[in-house]
């Protein structure tokens, strides 16, 4: 008796031991053996009467896929997104969010997002599919369709469309009108970024669209250094070498950092005022 | 039905209902206390804004599954295990018919079953007020006809475990129910199998129990409206199908030589 209870004192503590040993010891980091189903039907043939529960399964699986990828890359991020976003979907056709979120998962550029924008389109456009009484998803493909396509004018028609369904808010119909009235590329994406971020819950969703105003607000200020070095070259016979030197003609009207906090960079060559590389509203386009 | 019938059949049913207590069944009821805390305090974090229906699909799906576990399992020890015991030899020498017995039996885990889900329903309505969410009422719609559904597991188990061993009994009942559930499957089994005869589709669709036409889970939590109609007629559909299984298991352990 006293023999069993000390093997069992030893066996409790011994066997997650053992298990770490094991999981220190795999060089695979569990990606790659993630996805045995592949196909939303046979997925949904396993659960009948709890799709349900099995969406919320996929979509919890989802999001921390995507957050597993986004802080610590595999060797092919995302490569399951798409599959477990169309797993999760047709498990449960209804879930809003999932195409949504899933869409901008799929689109925003790499490692934010899987930099795929025509599979976040195809995962919206699904969603329209089977809700097309939902003005919500027909919103979200037309401000798809203007951020990560640059098409304002299917974006507009697409608007147009959500505004006409019942329940639709009022403000929808004039952000439509406003895609389709041609220049102030930056204003519109302004006001979108801002619908979104309203909409959002707190959490990545609205740092995201956060992130997307800060930036789009950094631009307006390198626009405004810029007019300005234009001037100062001019007047000068030479491009400003820093931003100091153009911050004294500016006399404290346009701020020096972005809002990470990062001063704008100066090419001493050209004079061209951007954002800084290592800002965290950097971006290569 | 007279007194001393109502009488025997609760007698039968307060000591089926004691059993399963003492069989330890409702410690699932622990495990799902626990399932709905963890749910409630981690979904939040994890599922984007969409805790409160996860708690509402989980709660309603544990509600299920533990249920139909209890039913299958605890439904064809009922009269099986009596019969391989020849425990029922004493009890059928008391002045108590077959269909009293078997009624009672029925009763008896259909009690333990409301214990079930009432507890059940008590946790998910516990969480999501814990949780800072309504205590939406259309949640009973749910758990209601969840039961419904339980209670027709319950008569098919019965009626296998009375015209067959506890093994073919499990396995028959776990059969039925699973091809309950893929009643959609069946209804357009023509588009896999084109060569499926109409007959055949049909006929399957209709004797099969449709544990879907039972299923009201998603229009609840997605908040659509549901007709009271379409809530009666489920429970209808649930009723006679269990009358008639429970009639049919009485009439096969009536016949049946226990020698």
């Amino acid at each position: 008796m006293r023999a069993a209870r000390y093997l069992f004192l030893f066996l409790v503590p011994a066997i997650p031991l053992v298990q770490r040993e094991v999981d220190r010891r795999t060089v695979d980091d569990g990606r790659g053996a993630l996805m045995y189903l592949r196909s939303g039907e046979q997925v949904r043939r396993l659960w009948p009467g709890l799709e349900d529960l099995a969406a919320d399964l996929y979509w919890l699986r989802t999001v921390q896929y995507n957050g597993r990828e986004r802080l610590a890359p595999s060797r092919e991020p995302f490569a399951h997104l798409g599959t477990l976003l169309d797993i999760t979907t047709t498990l449960d056709p209804r879930l809003e969010i999932a195409y949504w979120y899933g869409a901008i998962f799929l689109s925003e550029d790499v490692p934010q997002g899987k930099g795929a924008p025509l599979e976040g389109r195809a995962l919206l456009e699904k969603g329209v599919r089977a809700r097309p009484e939902s003005w919500r998803l027909r919103q979200n493909l037309g401000f798809h369709h203007y951020l990560y396509l640059g098409d304002p004018a299917a974006a507009g028609r697409l608007m147009l469309e959500a505004a006409r369904l019942p329940g639709a808010p009022f403000w929808l119909e004039s952000l439509a009108a406003n895609l389709l009235t041609e220049g102030r590329e930056r204003e519109r994406a302004r006001s979108i970024w801002l619908h979104i971020h309203e909409q959002a819950p707190e959490g990545v969703f609205r740092e995201n669209a956060r992130y997307h105003l800060d930036r789009l607000d950094a631009l307006d200020i390198v626009d405004a250094w810029n007019d300005l070095a234009r001037r100062y070259t001019e007047a000068a016979g030479r491009p400003p070498r820093s931003l100091e030197e153009l911050a004294a003609l500016a006399g404290g009207r346009i701020p020096t950092v972005d809002r990470a906090g990062v001063p704008f960079d100066v090419d001493p060559r050209t004079g061209t005022v951007s954002i800084a590389r290592r800002s965290r509203l950097w971006r290569h386009r | 039905m007279d007194t001393g019938r109502l009488n025997r059949i609760r007698a039968v049913a307060a000591t089926t209902f004691r059993e399963a207590v003492r069989e330890r069944v409702l410690y699932n009821l622990v495990f799902f206390a626990v399932l709905m805390t963890l749910s409630g305090l981690l979904m939040g974090e994890l599922s984007i804004r969409q805790d409160e229906k996860i708690v509402k699909d989980v709660g309603l799906a544990s509600m299920e599954i533990f249920g139909t576990a209890i039913a299958v399992f605890v439904g064809i020890g009922l009269v099986s295990k009596e019969i391989e015991r020849r425990s029922l030899h004493p009890v059928m020498a008391k002045p108590l018919s077959r269909d009293e017995f078997l009624l009672g039996k029925f009763w008896g885990l259909a009690f333990t079953l409301l214990v079930n889900v009432g507890v059940m329903t008590l946790g998910l309505y516990l969480t999501l007020l814990a949780t800072g969410r309504g205590a939406d009422p259309r949640l009973l719609i749910a758990a209601g006809t969840t039961y419904v559904g339980l209670l027709l597991v319950v008569a098919l188990s019965l009626f296998f475990s009375s015209v067959a061993s506890t093994t073919v009994a499990a396995i028959c009942t776990v059969a039925v129910v699973l091809a309950g559930r893929f009643a959609d499957v069946i209804r357009d089994m023509k588009q896999v199998a084109p060569e499926t005869p109409d007959w055949l589709a049909r006929g399957l669709y209709y004797v099969l129990p449709n544990f879907r036409t039972l299923d009201f889970k998603n229009p609840v939590v997605y908040g659509d409206p549901i007709a009271p109609a379409a809530v009666g007629l489920a429970v209808l559909y649930g009723t006679l199908y269990i009358v008639l299984l429970l009639a049919a298991a009485a009439a096969a352990f009536r016949s049946r030589d226990f020698q």
